[in-house]
């Protein structure tokens, strides 16, 4: 009994001062985290559309250069083969896609990942409601890759169809 | 003497991956290409190496029959720090890595060697044998990572070598990770009998 009460007591210690320590981590990179957020999602809104200033509006960025609309930007959320796809596509104002960003995605390393690739998001470039936008169609698929080619066609689409909610 | 037996015994005779066979799933999942092979090994190493050298501080406390929720304890929450902390600090280096720092915790060369090595030893050899089992690793995922990536996607560190339509992408593929294993522990496995 007596040393079940000692068995008790260590593993309680250790998970206190675990949970101590992670508290103190946590609080002091938290800030610091989400500021480093808040930063790359700027740069790369900056990168997508060459524009001055960028303003949200509903789930659209709006960029503007001066008093006059450049494009617009869309963070679309497509699911992939591990996971949500978080990416950025930007449009010019008559909806034609100007660059392509995955910011975070969970997709198998070495094929899947591959999304990132400027090689394989150059290929969105100048894709309009007109296109089909779909692996073996009129974009290459990545190589064992399909889900996630497929997920990346499928944000790029959603994102021109939000951004015509908004040109009509 | 016994310091360098303690460094040096991760290196080949006890190679985590390609003599004990532990570790082989985070090994299987990233050994695609020598870039992610070398990021999965330096995030392993940092934590195969402090954890190995808290378990050695911690031994004598410990009760023999909890141990292993205790490590685990220990292992997560190093695993936990680093990602916050490499988050915060050096988000770049994160970005690279942040898909591999979830699978430290799945790696059992880690609790492997609390439970086989440093729960019975003290602080500085725990340490050695910390550094010479990352070291090991670190090889043998090189290795594998660079021979997969040749094959399976032409290219070596991310540099195309040859056109990858002709590449073998089972090599890429996970049954490709298990040929290439095979096909290293059989070559060090004749190496070893030549020397003897």
């Amino acid at each position: 009994m007596k040393k079940n009460i000692k068995m008790a007591a260590v593993l309680a210690l250790f998970c206190v001062i675990s949970a101590g320590l992670l508290a103190y981590v946590y609080n002091v990179t938290q800030p610091l985290i989400v500021q480093n957020a808040k930063r790359s999602f700027d740069l790369s809104l900056k990168r997508l559309i060459p524009a001055e200033s960028f303003k949200q509006e509903k789930n659209a960025f709006v960029a503007t250069k001066g008093k006059e609309v450049v494009g617009y930007a869309f963070a679309v959320k497509p699911q992939g083969y591990g996971g949500p796809v978080e990416m950025l596509v930007g449009l010019d104002k008559e909806g034609r896609v100007l660059a392509v960003k995955v910011l975070s995605h969970k997709e198998t390393a070495g094929l899947g990942s591959n999304i990132e690739n400027q090689k394989f998001l150059q290929q969105f470039v100048g894709k309009t409601a007109q296109d089909k936008i779909e692996p073996k169609q009129d974009i290459d698929a990545l190589t064992g890759a399909t889900i996630s080619t497929r997920a990346v066609c499928y944000g790029v689409r959603e994102a021109i169809d939000q951004c015509w909610e908004i040109i009509k | 003497m016994s310091f360098w037996q303690d460094f040096n015994r991760g290196i080949v005779s006890e190679n985590p991956v390609l003599r004990l066979m532990i570790g082989l799933c985070p090994t299987l999942a990233v050994s695609t290409s020598a870039v992610n092979a070398l990021g999965m090994a330096a995030a392993t190493s940092f934590v195969l190496i402090f954890s190995n050298l808290v378990v050695a501080l911690i031994r004598k406390i410990v009760p023999d029959q909890i141990r292993i929720p205790i490590f685990i304890i220990v292992i997560s929450t190093f695993v936990t720090i680093i990602d916050y902390v490499m988050q915060a600090y050096t988000p770049d280096l994160h970005h690279a890595l942040g898909v591999f720092i979830p699978l430290i915790v799945v790696n059992c060369i880690i609790l492997g060697r609390a439970e086989a090595f440093a729960y019975k030893n003290p602080v500085l050899a725990s340490t050695l044998d910390g550094i010479g089992m990352s070291l090991g690793f670190t090889l043998a995922l090189l290795a594998i990572g660079l021979i997969r990536e040749l094959l399976g996607a032409g290219a070596v560190f991310g540099v195309s070598l040859y056109n990858p339509a002709v590449a073998a992408t089972i090599m890429i593929l996970p049954p490709g990770a298990f040929i290439t294993i095979g096909f290293l522990m059989a070559l060090l496995n004749k190496l070893e009998n030549k020397v003897q």
